[in-house]
């Protein structure tokens, strides 16, 4: 069974027709691509995927559950996690809270426990401290722990949000467009990185990217999208010399 | 053990205030003060967490503490007095002192409730459009109480002065003044745990991107409902303590005004600073009643220098232009109030070894 199963996805804003007939299946431990030009519907396809919309058609499925009707904080909890194209940390919290919060539907205690104090919160909440720790130690950003987000350098609150994400312990975690703002440089680590996290954690990972580097050298899988229709999918080496692709990107009169 | 301390200067510092207004050091007008300056803290806290923990403007707060005034007077007179309204007290009026924290209780209980009226809305609205809703809350609630006649309408409701009486004759000891002190520090210490658990940081991760909230496995409404909730409630357990005090209630003492008295104090302080508007709330107290002597002061001196026309009195209606005027001054000068969102211990660290804000 795959973790993710989506079939004939479809999603109208109005008149618009946003997403036609999206199906995909991942499977654990597999790291899967989805590009297209500007507009095409791939955070659209995220955005259903997560919950902050439900789909004019279609179905959804993460690891057996469907999701129609399930709000974002649900469908994390069925351990689904993802980033954003702008960065979306709590910039006024230390980076050790931000990750800390992302362990609040475990937390498994009540408004009243915490007005108490009692033994479940202290548990609770040591427990809390504790993963948070593991998880900036794992991924060696301890020295930030103390730090806000909104002082730390543009890459670097792109990791914490990763980081975050992994915090809730997913199964599939989403990254919307995680190259988007880095130079080149910045690209080559990130690269570097997402494989590290996908080998490290043992996670699959569904990403969008316009950046063909990043999709090219990491994905398994690609699929491409615009206006809402998926026009090709496959290897990157089929995709990038598939007509439609090119065509979808560079325009109809180049060929 | 140095945390600890504080917690004791506090608690005999608060007993030391009991042993002085019992053995009559504190004459009636301070202890009033005082009183107020307990209503003013738990009242403005309580708003803190909305407008400055939550990142919504409300402006009707004074709504809530309208409804936990109401029912807190109407179920002390209902329970231990003999009124017109209610007839013969149900209960004997010998157990008013024990069961007057249970009055308490129902008002902040059933002012949790009206919170919703705020709560609710809030899952689809927020920012500009949540605060004219909760204008509109303070507005509903107060026109309501004000056409009920039974509960005495637009002239007001009293007869709590009656028991509290009925508590001093069972034991004479200044049990208001008992009342707010327990009152503000259960306030103050359910406020403080919850904004330091992680549990009411989710309060922060609405403000400060509802949308990474949800998606981190927040559920946002339920934290909505229970920061408007929480708040509410509070407001309603200060209103009650404020009908006591007075011994009188009246709807349009609960108006905008008051909800505005309650900005001031948290703007003042700082947005999702819990000491900063305590210290505001005791400031703001105080500078209200120095208005009292100063308003008169004015009018003489004004008068004196032939500044005034001798028909003309500056009167203490003038307190309603002063406290709008400091909130436009504060947003001018100082929009982040006195302390930000920082607390006490960030800008005194050595404060640090006392008291510790997450």
């Amino acid at each position: 069974m795959a973790l993710l199963e989506i079939q004939g996805l479809t999603q109208r804003f109005g008149g618009l027709q946003a997403l036609t007939d999206f199906s995909i299946d991942i499977g654990d431990h597999d790291l899967v691509g989805l590009i297209g030009p500007n507009g095409a519907g791939k955070t659209t396809v995220f955005n259903l995927v997560s919950g902050f919309y439900t789909p004019s058609a279609g179905s959804i499925k993460f690891a057996g559950t469907p999701t129609r009707g399930l709000k974002p904080h649900q469908v994390t909890a069925l351990s689904l996690a993802r980033t954003f194209q702008n960065i979306r940390l709590w910039p006024d919290m230390t980076v050790l809270d931000n990750i800390r919060l992302a362990r609040y539907h475990r937390l498994g205690y009540t408004f009243l426990d915490a007005i108490l104090r009692t033994r479940l919160y202290r548990a609770a909440e040591r427990m809390a401290e504790r993963r948070a720790m593991d998880i900036l130690e794992r991924m060696d950003m301890l020295d930030y722990a103390q730090d806000l987000p909104k002082n730390l350098p543009y890459g670097l609150q792109r990791r914490v949000e990763v980081a975050r994400a992994l915090a809730t312990r997913p199964k599939l975690l989403l990254l919307d467009e995680p190259a988007a703002g880095l130079n080149s440089a910045d690209v080559d680590d990130l690269i570097r990185y997402i494989r590290w996290v996908y080998d490290e954690f043992n996670i699959s990972i569904w990403m969008i990217e316009h950046q063909m580097k990043v999709v090219m050298s990491l994905c398994q899988r690609l699929m491409v999208i615009n206006f809402g229709q998926t026009i090709a999918k496959g290897s990157p080496l089929e995709i990038q010399s598939n007509p439609d692709v090119i065509s979808a990107y560079l325009g109809d009169d180049v060929i | 053990m140095q945390r600890r301390t504080l917690n004791i200067i506090f608690f005999l510092a608060a007993v030391a205030l009991v042993v002085a207004a019992q053995a009559g050091l504190l004459d009636n007008y301070t202890l009033t003060i005082l009183m107020f300056m307990g209503i003013n803290c738990m009242f403005a806290a309580s708003l803190n967490l909305v407008n400055g923990y939550m990142g919504e403007f409300s402006c009707g707060h004074a709504g809530f503490m309208c409804v936990g005034a109401y029912v807190g007077s109407l179920m002390s007179v209902g329970l231990f007095t003999s009124s017109k309204l209610f007839g013969a007290p149900l209960l004997p009026p010998e157990l008013a002192p024990f069961l007057f924290p249970l009055v308490l209780l129902a008002a902040t209980l059933v002012s949790a409730l009206f919170g919703l009226i705020v709560a609710l809305p809030s899952f689809h609205t927020r920012d500009d459009y949540l605060a004219i809703i909760t204008i509109a809350a303070n507005y509903i609630i107060i026109s309501i109480v004000e056409n009920i006649d039974a509960i005495g309408g637009p002239r007001g409701f009293s007869g709590m002065k009656k028991t509290i009486n009925a508590m001093h004759g069972v034991i004479d000891i200044p049990w208001m003044l008992i009342w707010v002190i327990i009152s503000t520090v259960v306030c103050i210490t359910v406020l403080y745990r919850l904004v330091t658990s992680t549990y009411g940081k989710g309060i922060s991760a609405v403000c400060q991107n509802e949308v990474a909230a949800e998606i981190m496995g927040v559920n946002t409404n339920r934290v909505k409902i229970m920061a408007f909730m929480v708040s509410s409630g509070m407001a309603g357990l200060s209103g009650a303590l404020y009908a006591h005090v007075y011994g009188y209630v009246n709807a349009q003492a609960f108006n905008i005004l008051k909800s505005t008295e309650g900005l001031v104090m948290v703007y003042l302080g700082g947005m999702g600073s819990l000491s900063g508007v305590l210290l505001a709330a005791i400031v703001f107290t105080l500078l209200i009643e120095m208005l009292r002597f100063f308003i008169p002061m004015l009018n003489d001196a004004l008068h004196a220098l032939s500044l005034l026309p001798a028909d003309l009195e500056v009167s203490q209606i003038w307190k309603w232009v002063i406290i709008p005027l400091v909130l436009i001054l504060l947003m001018q000068f100082r929009p982040e109030g006195f302390f930000g969102n920082r607390e006490l211990t960030h800008i005194f660290p050595r404060l640090r070894r006392w008291i510790y804000f997450r």
